[in-house]
């Protein structure tokens, strides 16, 4: 019972003016041990649709079950890991002291240390450094490293490599699914990369904007352990056009002239 | 590694130090030709005056850092007490402000007579004075800390279900004191300003007073070993906070939360 349940998600946000629908009536079911990944153009509500799991907004409509429990409960049993864009370690502490605060605030004794998940993400030797010592592919993970230290049930990342440049990004990516597939947790990641989504996920949920909305879903059934090889097989480029079909479903011709001429045509 | 940073703080040490003598130098030097006004003398005479009314300057100075230090930590505290109202109640945040700008704005030379009329002359005076004078710097340093939490650490805590406790403790406080410290840097100079002005109006032991009796017998060296005391005073002060903010935020970026 690992997995995540969203049944008619909506979320509304109130505008001085008028009413934002943020995200539409989102149904997803996201297998326990499963990696997902969630990807849409900026406003689509991705970023929304992962806090609302991790409870840090709750859903105007409709149900969310995290490993079973509603959001609320399965965040206050400590069962959700999440790793922002930005890498948000405390600089105060060391390397140990960051990945070992989950552990402080729940209050218990890991049944993996802090070390050896350090081991884990691949920092070895850099237990007792600064965040400011590290660089932005380190920073992020020590980041997925606290994020696993209380062997959440769902670990929820936010464009973790966004900052990144791109040769870092994919050796990230890589580590990154060596890491998932070892401590067995559901993940679920945001990007706005459809070549990242398709390496890293089983299935690649597709948001459209405005308002949010599941515009579907493609199953990857690429086999695994996926190496940075397969990205020019046929295939893989026949699942990142199936991703692009629906990212682009109003899509025409550049040269044309646009749908809505009302909306001023600057930038696009 | 040892040897390197003894050489890089004398590197760093020396230029201003050597500055410093040369301009001592050229004013003893211009002294000696008689360039310089009878109210300037020269280095030599304050140097000694330090020998000869030293035990004297003790006496006065005491009263002084007394006054400061508990001026200071009144008015810390009385900060806190704004800033953590002002922080956690956002509508209070305005308020807040206004009221900090309020008492910078009061020019101490002019309101100083009037605190004399209400708590008289007085080493409470001098403490009054000298938490007034600092207030507004304590005040700025720790409003901004207490607000120092970005919303990414805030929503970490949130995940993490961390309680009110944990967050003020393992999240707030450490934000905060970079701020502080700068603010803390800021006013102890200005709290030693404020006890030297409230010792001006009326002191029978302080520093201020010393420089007065000086000045009124017309005896320049004294009056500018004084003046050299109060500026020792005052570096004191901003070097203490800058000692501990070494020790205790070595984590800090070397040019974040300073001033």
């Amino acid at each position: 019972m690992g997995g995540i349940e969203l049944r008619g998600a909506t979320k509304r946000f109130a505008l001085p003016d008028r009413e934002l629908t943020a995200l539409d009536s989102i149904d997803m079911t996201i297998p326990e041990g499963a990696f997902a990944a969630l990807i849409g153009p900026s406003g689509c509500g991705k970023s929304t649709l992962l806090r609302m799991i991790a409870d840090v907004l709750q859903p105007t409509e409709g149900q969310i079950a995290v490993a079973g429990q509603p959001p609320k409960a399965a965040r206050l049993s400590h069962r959700i890991g999440f790793v922002f864009q930005a890498a948000t370690l405390l600089p105060w502490r060391t390397v140990r002291e960051n990945v070992r605060l989950p552990l402080e605030i729940a209050g218990v004794t890991p049944r993996r240390s802090p070390e050896a998940l350090i081991d884990l993400v691949g920092l070895h030797g850099f237990e007792d450094a600064r965040p400011a010592q590290l660089s932005g592919g380190m920073q992020q993970r020590v980041a997925i490293a606290r994020a696993l230290v209380l062997e959440p049930s769902v670990l929820l990342m936010d464009e973790p490599f966004g900052a990144l440049d791109e040769i870092t990004r994919q050796r990230m990516n890589v580590e990154l699914l060596r890491i998932w597939k070892e401590s067995g947790t559901t993940a679920v990641l945001v990007t706005h990369s459809i070549s990242e989504a398709v390496f890293m996920a089983d299935t690649v949920h597709v948001l459209s904007a405005n308002p949010g909305r599941l515009a579907g879903s493609v199953e990857i059934d690429l086999p695994r352990p996926r190496s940075l090889g397969q990205m020019k097989l046929p295939a893989f480029n026949a699942l990142e056009n199936a991703v692009r079909d629906l990212l682009f479903l109003d899509d025409r011709p550049a040269e044309q002239a646009p749908r809505r001429p009302k909306v001023a045509a600057v930038g696009s | 590694m040892d040897r390197d940073r003894l050489t890089a703080l004398a590197s760093a040490v020396w230029p201003p130090a050597a500055t410093f003598a040369a301009l001592l130098a050229m004013l003893e030097i211009a002294s000696g030709a008689g360039w310089l006004p009878i109210t300037v003398p020269p280095p030599s005479a304050v140097i000694a005056e330090f020998g000869t009314s030293g035990a004297d300057l003790l006496y006065h100075v005491w009263p002084s850092i007394l006054a400061t230090v508990a001026g200071f930590a009144i008015s810390a505290l009385v900060a806190a007490g704004f800033a953590a109202v002002g922080a956690s109640w956002r509508r209070a945040g305005g308020p807040v402000f206004t009221l900090g700008v309020l008492v910078d704005s009061t020019p101490l030379i002019a309101v100083a007579p009037i605190l004399v009329a209400f708590i008289g002359g007085g080493m409470t005076l001098h403490v009054v004075v000298a938490a007034v004078a600092c207030f507004f710097s304590i005040l700025m340093g720790m409003m901004k800390g207490f607000r120092a939490v970005d919303r990414n650490s805030d929503e970490l805590f949130h995940v993490l279900a961390a309680s009110r406790w944990q967050r003020l403790v393992k999240l707030a406080l450490p934000s905060a004191l970079p701020f502080v410290f700068a603010g803390f840097k800021i006013a102890a100079p200005l709290a030693v300003l404020g006890t030297l002005i409230a010792e001006w109006m009326g002191a029978e032991r302080g520093v201020g007073i010393m420089m007065i009796y000086a000045m009124f017998s017309f005896d320049p060296p004294q009056v500018w070993m004084t003046i050299v005391a109060v500026c020792l005073m005052a570096i004191g002060g901003y070097s203490l906070f800058a000692v501990a903010e070494r020790a205790f935020l070595g984590w800090a970026d070397r040019d974040e939360g300073r001033l």
